[in-house]
């Protein structure tokens, strides 16, 4: 039997070098731990999440995100996750899956994130139809992806999730697209 | 003193010179920039156009023209100019009216050979009669036979600059913006819609499509310039967003706006689609040139472009002018060039009757004019201002048709949807304040529009930011509409001249075309290639419908006009095709297979390894020891609920409901068809929870497959379906070690009491928990497929690797695996079937449960079951010649003949039985074992094979995989 720890890897694995104080960042937070629950209707898995589609808000360490009608997604640390999740009834048809490997997310971040998302990605992320806290879906750098506003300190900050296997293609996009605004990996 | 001794006669002598500086002057004379024109050391200021710098060089003759290699020298001083395309470097077509100088470029003329100086195919003047509209489609189609060598001499003829196959891909980018409104143009009333509608709360985008803003106030006066610098100045203070140098050339359904930036910091031009909640057109008006004899010669300019090189690139268009004026811009010119030090020989006044005739001099050089009262006037300059083309093609691209007005002898937009506004010249005249006004009036409409759709996007998009009350009302449109001053109808004089200067069509051409039959206006267009030049029609469109409608003695509203359609000026390819986007799909071991010297193969967007070397030996190792094969792309769908059977009945053709928790089973897909769509195995993990596993390349279409039937059918069944491929790393086990191997790293047991064949467990792998293993295989060994949490795959595929050192552990690809899926006689969906391949074609009729009481394909396969016949057969076979490996697709012919009987699926040379195997589809009388088929090899020949009794070539028992 082997006795090595196994290590969790990201699919971005190329290194960069980084400057977390960059104006523009972009941070790897593939290894966050990520749920999905699907609830049917009338379920009280439902009341429990609280959250509309397209929306997301934050409980405590977790964000729950409204990502599709009847489909929620939990991102985190995984002892809240887990947390929120022992909390959530789970009667009547309820589905819970962990997507955290499933899927690689990143955190793009500073005031011309936007910029640089227009450049890769055809939504609207003006204000109105994308104001801090929306979930949406889109292609992004032509990868569909789960895409939500969650700004920090103020300052526009956006979740890009996309299937795992495309992680490093599109954190390769995604500095490329930012380059113009001197985005520095965080 | 003569004038004409004032005026200098040379050829080559500079007529053209840079003026002391000018009050509005846009070059920066502290920084001289060195360049290389024609062959020559020349130097110019930063802010100068190329033209503007040859200009002021001294330099009259430009390029020639493209037919009849005519020197032309400026006529617009602009984007437009026709006469201006250079060669700068490696970049054909360069419009040096537009393009800014920057330092040690190489500068050269087009359609000159050899030289700019001496051109002999400037001797096509001396046939041009007989190069009339037509010429080549009349006179090279006959004899057909010739047409290759017509071809090549042709293309010597071939116009316009070289383009050097060597020069490096340049960078292009694209962008996406939604801005509540898109101005289009930059001039007075642009720059005030826009600072209106940006203080009306609106987010607004002014593209202008010259380098400088202000429009025709650019090259005014002093307090014209002044003027324009406040108005830049109060829109960038409203925040509005601009782009110059920047051009919007299209206008498509729902104000979708293709806009190409030029010349952007970081790329060679930027493709910006825009989704503009309200569109303003300002695109001012574009001057028209006069048709006259020799109106072509150097020497000739437009108003504009006397009073853009004086005005902001100082620089003395001539000597000695005569101005043809019907309006203020060739008033003012004549007050620009005498500033300039211009001596005016004539003003001529259009609006009194006065015309212009002809030009005379050399080809190189305007010595003379002819006025209509007969007087030659010697002058070196002939300025005409003789009206106006309204581009009005984004308007037309918005269903509009302009109507034209005699009176004021341009063409006016009669009606624009909602969210199209326009102002400026376009739509009437006034002074520079009403035109403001104008432009200020209609920027709060846009933004009053724009407001209104914003609150529907908003009420209607689930993520949008909240709304307050109802929909507003759109605002209507009370606008007072600009007047329409009149002005002379001035497009041909008594003789002919040049219509289209870059396609060098005559007035005469057209009225030729006309008599041939050719009267309408798009007929005529298309025969004379009139308006299909680089200016896209802006200054030629409405002589040439003049022109037309004097030949056809009619009015030119009667003639009516071309269509503008995109782009409004013409875009290179590159930024049509932007930053490519090609997205890329690796598994988490990706880097291992990199490392350990895989060669890749494209699978779908998956990278994936083709083999490590020496996919025979792979197989081999794997027969004889233990492989591992990456195969992560396999789709994946976890799907839970307690109907998922019913969905697995409904979408498989076997029998789901009495599957074991702890079992998989295989299984057939078909559409309503019957035709095959899919194959895979799915596990039952939990009473209430399955794995189901699809093709790689099916993966995204089975998930949709099962959503579209639950969502549309069957949206009572209780069954979630998310998709999982990704969520593990799956890595097979295959070959006698497999067990042996997969034991040392996890404590499920795995004999095959244990954990027999078609068997499912879940455990630790190692020291990964959450691990999926499967008792199934493609290779025929002995297998275990490991479906691993990805983050920690190459954890998994490592640990494996290195605990089977002494079993003989090795990677293998997908080369190697196909080859053991052929021994073992696998059909792969997509290959080994079709588009036509219905289930009984697989031979799998025990998957085909008729009995069932419903499943997708059902009613088609009845049929196909009960006419057996009608379907061709998945047959196994083996070629009479080990060592001859037919191509797949190859044909299967009836022997002697050319009859298609069937075809090659799959084939390969099996390095276990050592022989050329494959799979074929027949027809079903050729299904017995034994029947030989002819095979048609790619040269030619023909080979034999033999129909197998089943489809494995190797271990048909199956006694390899169950031990």
């Amino acid at each position: 039997m082997s006795d090595t720890t196994p290590q969790f890897r990201s699919p971005v694995v190329a290194t960069y070098p980084t400057d977390p104080a960059a104006e523009l960042t972009l941070r790897d937070e593939s290894a966050m731990t990520k749920v999905v629950i699907r609830a049917a209707s009338g379920t009280p898995a439902r009341a429990s999440l609280a959250q509309v589609f397209a929306g997301s808000r934050t409980s405590g360490d977790v964000l729950i995100a409204g990502t599709r009608p009847d489909e929620w997604m939990l991102l985190g640390p995984a002892s809240a996750v887990q947390e929120r999740l022992d909390d959530m009834p789970t009667d009547g048809h309820v589905s819970i899956v962990d997507w955290t490997h499933s899927r690689a997310q990143f955190r793009l971040s500073g005031a011309s994130a936007t910029s640089a998302l227009e450049k890769v990605c055809g939504l609207d992320w003006s204000d109105h139809l994308m104001p801090n806290g929306a979930v949406t879906s889109g292609s992004v750098a032509m990868v569909t992806c789960d895409l939500i506003r969650n700004d920090v300190d103020a300052t526009p900050s956006y979740l890009v999730m996309c299937d795992r296997s495309f992680g490093q293609y599109l954190f390769e996009s995604l500095i490329d697209a930012g380059s113009e605004f001197d985005l520095s990996v965080a | 003193m003569s004038p004409l001794d004032k005026i200098v006669r040379r050829n080559d002598a500079p007529s053209m010179s840079r003026l002391p500086r000018r009050a509005g002057e846009v070059i920066d004379r502290s920084r001289p920039i060195a360049f290389t024109w024609n062959g020559k050391p020349t130097t110019g200021f930063d802010g100068d156009t190329i033209a503007s710098a040859i200009a002021a060089s001294g330099h009259r003759i430009l390029s020639r023209s493209m037919k009849y290699h005519r020197p032309r020298g400026l006529l617009t001083a602009d984007y437009w100019d026709p006469n201006a395309f250079v060669q700068v470097d490696d970049e054909p077509n360069v419009r040096s009216g537009h393009r800014l100088l920057t330092p040690d470029i190489t500068v050269g003329p087009q359609n000159v050979w050899p030289s700019l100086d001496v051109d002999i195919k400037a001797a096509n003047q001396l046939v041009g009669r007989f190069l009339a509209p037509g010429f080549y489609y009349k006179t090279f189609i006959h004899p057909q036979r010739l047409w290759p060598a017509y071809e090549k001499v042709l293309a010597q003829f071939a116009p316009g600059g070289t383009v050097d196959l060597e020069t490096p891909l340049a960078y292009f980018d694209k962008r996406y913006v939604h801005p509540d409104v898109v101005v289009a143009g930059g001039g007075p009333a642009g720059l005030a819609a826009a600072t209106a509608a940006a203080n009306a709360g609106a987010s607004v985008l002014l593209v202008e499509h010259e380098h400088h803003l202000g429009g025709h106030l650019r090259y005014g006066s002093t307090d014209d310039q002044a003027l324009a610098n406040g108005l830049e100045v109060a829109a960038r203070a409203a925040g509005v967003e601009i782009l110059v140098d920047s051009t919007v050339t299209g206008r498509y359904e729902d104000n979708w706006l293709g806009i190409v930036q030029r010349s952007h910091p970081i790329a060679e031009e930027r493709l910006i689609k825009a989704r503009a909640k309200t569109l303003v057109v300002a695109a001012g008006l574009i001057e028209r040139p006069y048709v006259f004899a020799g109106n072509d010669r150097p020497g000739v300019m437009l108003s504009g472009a006397v009073r853009r090189l004086v005005n902001m690139y100082a620089v003395k268009p001539g000597e000695r002018a005569v101005v043809f004026t019907a309006n203020d811009s060739g008033d003012h010119a004549v007050a620009t060039l005498e500033e300039a030090g211009v001596e005016i020989a004539e003003v001529v006044d259009a609006r009194t009757g006065g015309n212009i005739v002809s030009t005379d001099g050399t080809q190189r050089a305007t010595h003379e004019v002819e006025l209509g009262d007969g007087r030659r006037v010697e002058a070196d300059l002939l300025v005409t201002a003789v009206g106006w083309t309204a581009p009005t093609s984004l308007l037309n691209m918005s269903g509009d048709h302009p109507v034209y007005d005699p009176a004021s002898a341009r063409f006016f937009p009669s009606g624009t949807p909602d969210n199209v506004l326009s102002t400026g010249g376009i739509v009437g005249d006034g002074t520079t304040d009403q035109l403001i006004e104008h432009g200020r009036v209609t920027g709060e409409l846009a933004a009053g529009r724009s407001a209104a759709v914003r609150h529907r996007l908003q009420a209607t998009t689930a993520r949008a930011a909240a709304v307050d009350g109802p929909e507003p009302a759109m605002p209507a449109d009370d606008r007072t509409p600009l007047d329409r001053h009149p002005h002379p109808e001035l497009f041909r004089s008594t003789t002919h001249g040049i219509v289209d200067y870059s396609e060098d069509v005559g007035s005469k051409d057209l009225v030729s075309a006309a008599t041939e039959g050719y009267d309408s206006v798009e007929l005529l267009k298309r025969y004379t290639t009139a308006t299909m030049g680089p200016a896209q029609g802006k200054l030629e469109t409405v002589n040439t419908v003049a022109v037309l409608a004097e030949a056809r003695g009619e009015t030119i509203a009667e003639v009516g006009t071309t269509i503008w359609r995109p782009p409004y000026a013409p875009l290179t390819l590159g930024a049509l095709a932007g930053r490519i986007f090609e997205p890329e799909r690796v598994s988490s071991i990706h880097s291992w297979h990199v490392a350990n010297g895989a060669k890749p193969i494209l699978a779908g967007q998956w990278i994936r390894p083709e083999h490590y070397g020496d996919p025979e030996a792979e197989v081999r190792n794997v027969r004889t020891n233990v492989g591992l094969i990456d195969v992560t792309p396999l789709g994946k769908l976890d799907l839970q609920g307690a109907d998922v059977p019913k969905l697995l009945n409904l979408l498989y053709t076997n029998k789901w409901s009495k599957l074991a928790v702890g079992s998989v089973r295989y299984g057939m897909m078909c559409a309503e068809d019957g035709v095959v769509l899919d194959d895979g195995v799915t596990g039952r993990l939990e009473e209430n929870r399955w794995l189901m596993t699809t093709t790689s390349s099916g993966a995204g279409t089975i998930w949709e497959w099962a959503e579209n039937w639950l969502q549309t059918e069957h949206p009572d069944w209780e069954v979630h379906v998310t998709p999982v491929t990704t969520a593990y790393t799956s890595i097979n086990i295959a070959g006698p070690n497999a067990r042996t191997l997969l034991a040392r790293l996890t404590d499920v047991p795995l004999d095959g009491d244990d954990f027999a064949y078609m068997q499912v467990r879940a455990g630790t792998v190692a020291a990964v928990d959450n691990c999926v293993m499967w008792r199934i295989g493609f290779t025929g060994e002995l297998s275990f497929e490991v479906h691993v949490p990805a983050g920690y795959g190459l954890h998994v595929w490592e640990a494996l690797m290195a605990e089977g050192t002494d079993l003989g552990v090795a990677p293998f690809g997908l080369e190697a695996q196909r080859i053991m899926r052929l021994e073992k006689g696998h059909f792969i969906v997509g290959q080994d079937t079709d588009g036509l391949t219905k289930a009984p074609t697989t031979g799998l009729h025990a998957l085909i449960k008729m009995d069932k009481d419903d499943f997708v394909g059902k009613p088609e396969l009845r049929w196909a079951v009960e006419d057996a016949d009608a379907n061709p057969v998945l047959v196994s076979v083996q070629m009479t010649d080990p060592t001859v490996v037919p191509p797949e697709a190859s044909q299967i012919v009836r022997p002697g003949t050319n009859e298609i009987l069937g075809r090659i699926t799959s084939s390969r040379y099996s390095p276990t039985l050592e022989k050329s195997i494959g799979l074929a589809h027949v027809p079903p009388h050729m299904t017995a074992a034994g029947t030989e088929l002819t095979i048609v090899l790619t040269n030619g020949d023909r080979t034999t094979a033999r129909v197998m009794e089943h489809h494995a070539h190797y271990d048909p028992e199956g006694a390899r995989l169950r031990v």
